[in-house]
């Protein structure tokens, strides 16, 4: 009797029952969709925050001078210290290796580009671009001894017109950066001079080499003041083979521990420092603390606008119901009776709308994805187990009221015919 | 008064705004006695029903319902006791609009925890209502919808009717049916109380009270017509 009575009063009151579900469905929704963004966008920030770049600097350890990340200029190369390209490779055998997206190793000098009157001076820098360094002792028995890294992964952001030098054994061809480029009047193809003065067993010395622009690069920071090289060709220019000045490591993860990270590759890596570089770090943790600040607002209004939907549907529901309900109190309904049934509708009220929600926040979920981190976001069926108590949770608190105002009724209302 | 079906000793309602509704109420109902109240409206007849059949509690004085007092009683025991105790004849009929004629029955018997359809059945074609158990109320004239409302009431066996203007909203025909089902009823044993502004009704029960003003004016032996006193 109780099952025909609830199905028969839903029955009759579709439409209203129906604005109770889309209630509940917008709160639902909102909560499958911002549950489902920020469980399967995590690795998605940290992606998108690889892109701005590396967050953790390696430099010998008596090396004072700062270069290589964007918005600090770099200063003239003096003699320091380096780090051993070598090493490099026990990068990747810390304990959050996994979190190491890539690095690249820098060797700068001070170059003179072009001869005679119209030679200027020039940065240029060894890099790897993608390398593929070998890994003679893995940390772990499962991780792969080869590991390709360089500049193409930790500065993937950089617009390059031409191409990017891709082999690693090219010795001729170099990216040179815009600024660069417009002063010496470069475009990709031309072929250009530079020659490195420095001194060599205790006398003057000059090496030049011939290079060809692969690309030119544009980043909006010092890397368009600067020419790109392999490594091995700016270690043969300054004679300073096996040698890097400065490592930037991309560390790819959301919250992640950079600082403990530096330590372990402090400990790794004898005479290296590591530096975090915080105003990054800083600015994730501040983007990421917004994002689920915001979705936390938006969560709690969307479940208030939820409440206050149902509040109103089961209000009115009560209100129009009054003298039905007093007349089932007056043959015999007891408080309890009554009240079960509100909230046998409430909570059917709930779970239909938790499930329509859920399903709308999977497409909410893509269509978030898609208009901001333009990736697809993967189905978490876990946040069904969410959606769906927190929507009857909504239907039975917003219900609370009316279904106590329903318990009030007298059953005397029916004789006094009000 | 010991073997009243229902006492009430002083009994007085004053509601929230200050009107005294009811005024120090002595009166006994006894079994298989058909009780007609009459008065003008406002005088208390319908505030002295809802006493009588739990729904309601006097502001003073003392209620017996078989044998039980029941003017201190909490809701939940005056639930119990009226849906044991009491069938309740609406002049509205007061039908759940989207239950059958069957399930509007059954309800009274869901409610005392007792549900049987077989009962239910009987309950309708006792007041000829076999062929329209599956109508829903809208689809029923006002006579079979009062009918309906009176198998509702019987259907859990009460020792006592209570029926508010159970003609009121009936035309001749229908009203005569009502009213020869009612007296059948009463001569099956049960005791009827029944609220009316119709003088010819009141002829049909054994007693009449007159209330007015919320006091009794008047009450005498009435049913010449029916018993032939």
């Amino acid at each position: 009797m109780f099952v025909q009575l609830l199905r028969k009063s839903i029955l009759r009151r579709k439409s209203r029952f129906a604005m109770g579900v889309a209630s509940v469905l917008i709160g639902a929704a909102v909560v499958t969709a911002l549950f489902t963004v920020s469980l399967g966008v995590g690795d998605q920030v940290g992606q998108e925050f690889a892109k701005y770049g590396a967050n953790l600097m390696l430099q010998p350890q008596s090396n004072t001078i700062q270069i290589g990340l964007p918005g600090v200029s770099i200063g003239s190369v003096t003699e320091q210290k380096y780090m051993n390209e070598s090493d490099l490779w026990m990068i990747k055998t810390i304990e959050h290796r996994a979190n190491v997206l890539g690095f690249a190793p820098f060797l700068y000098q001070v170059v003179t580009v072009g001869d005679g009157p119209n030679a200027q001076q020039a940065i240029l820098a060894g890099t790897y671009f993608n390398k593929t360094i070998q890994i003679p002792q893995p940390a772990s028995p499962q991780d792969h001894s080869e590991f390709s890294t360089g500049i193409a992964d930790i500065s993937s952001w950089w617009k390059v017109t031409g191409n990017w030098i891709t082999d690693q054994n090219d010795t001729t061809s170099a990216m040179v950066g815009s600024n660069v480029a417009q002063k010496l009047n470069l475009t990709v193809g031309d072929s250009f001079r530079v020659s490195y003065a420095g001194a060599q067993n205790g006398t003057a010395a000059t090496n030049a080499k011939e290079l060809k622009v692969a690309g030119v690069v544009e980043s909006g920071g010092p890397e368009d003041n600067q020419i790109f090289v392999n490594l091995p060709v700016a270690q043969d220019l300054s004679s300073r083979p096996g040698k890097v000045d400065a490592v930037q490591v991309s560390a790819l993860c959301v919250r992640c521990p950079v600082a403990d990270m530096a330590s372990e590759i402090q400990g790794k890596i004898p005479g290296v420092q590591g530096t975090t570089i915080t105003q990054l770090t800083n600015a994730e943790m501040s983007t990421l603390d917004k994002y689920q600040s915001m979705m936390v607002l938006v969560t709690a209004v969307a479940l208030l606008a939820s409440t206050m939907g149902i509040f109103t549907t089961m209000t009115a529901n009560v209100a129009e119901r009054r003298r039905e309900i007093g007349l089932m109190k007056s043959i015999g309904a007891e408080n309890r009776t009554i009240a079960a049934l509100f909230l046998a509708e409430a909570t059917l009220t709930g779970l239909i709308g938790g499930i329509a929600g859920f399903g709308v926040g999977i497409v909410l979920a893509q269509f978030i994805g898609l208009s901001v981190f333009s990736t697809t976001i993967p189905l978490r069926w876990e946040v069904l187990a969410v959606a769906i108590p927190v929507a009857i949770g909504v239907s039975l608190l917003a219900s609370a009221l009316p279904v106590r105002r329903a318990t009030a009724v007298e059953p005397a209302i029916v004789l006094r015919g009000e | 008064m010991d073997h009243a079906l229902i006492s009430l000793e002083k009994v007085t309602k004053v509601y929230g705004g200050g009107t005294r509704a009811l005024n120090e109420v002595t009166l006994s109902f006894e079994k298989d006695e058909w009780t007609t109240i009459m008065g003008p409206s406002g005088s208390g007849k319908t505030t002295l029903l809802n006493i009588i059949g739990c729904l309601d509690l006097p502001t003073s004085g003392m209620v017996y319902i078989a044998g039980k007092e029941v003017s201190g009683a909490g809701q939940a025991a005056l639930t119990r006791l009226r849906r044991e105790n009491i069938g309740l004849i609406f002049q509205q009929y007061h039908l759940v609009p989207y239950l059958t004629a069957l399930e509007n029955v059954m309800l009274a018997q869901y409610y005392h925890g007792s549900p049987d359809e077989t009962k239910a059945v009987a309950a309708l074609k006792n007041v000829g209502l076999e062929h329209r158990f599956d109508y829903p109320p809208a689809h029923l004239s006002g006579g079979e919808q009062q009918r309906v409302c009176i198998a509702r009431a019987l259907v859990n066996e009460p020792a006592i009717l209570l029926a508010d203007e159970p003609t009121g909203n009936l035309d001749q025909t229908n009203g005569n049916m009502v009213l020869q089902l009612i007296q059948r009823l009463h001569e099956e044993g049960r005791a009827i109380v029944l609220v009316t502004h119709n003088p010819d009704i009141s002829e049909l029960g054994d007693r009449t009270i007159r209330i007015v003003d919320g006091s009794v004016d008047q009450d005498f032996k009435s049913g010449g017509d029916r018993n032939g006193e």
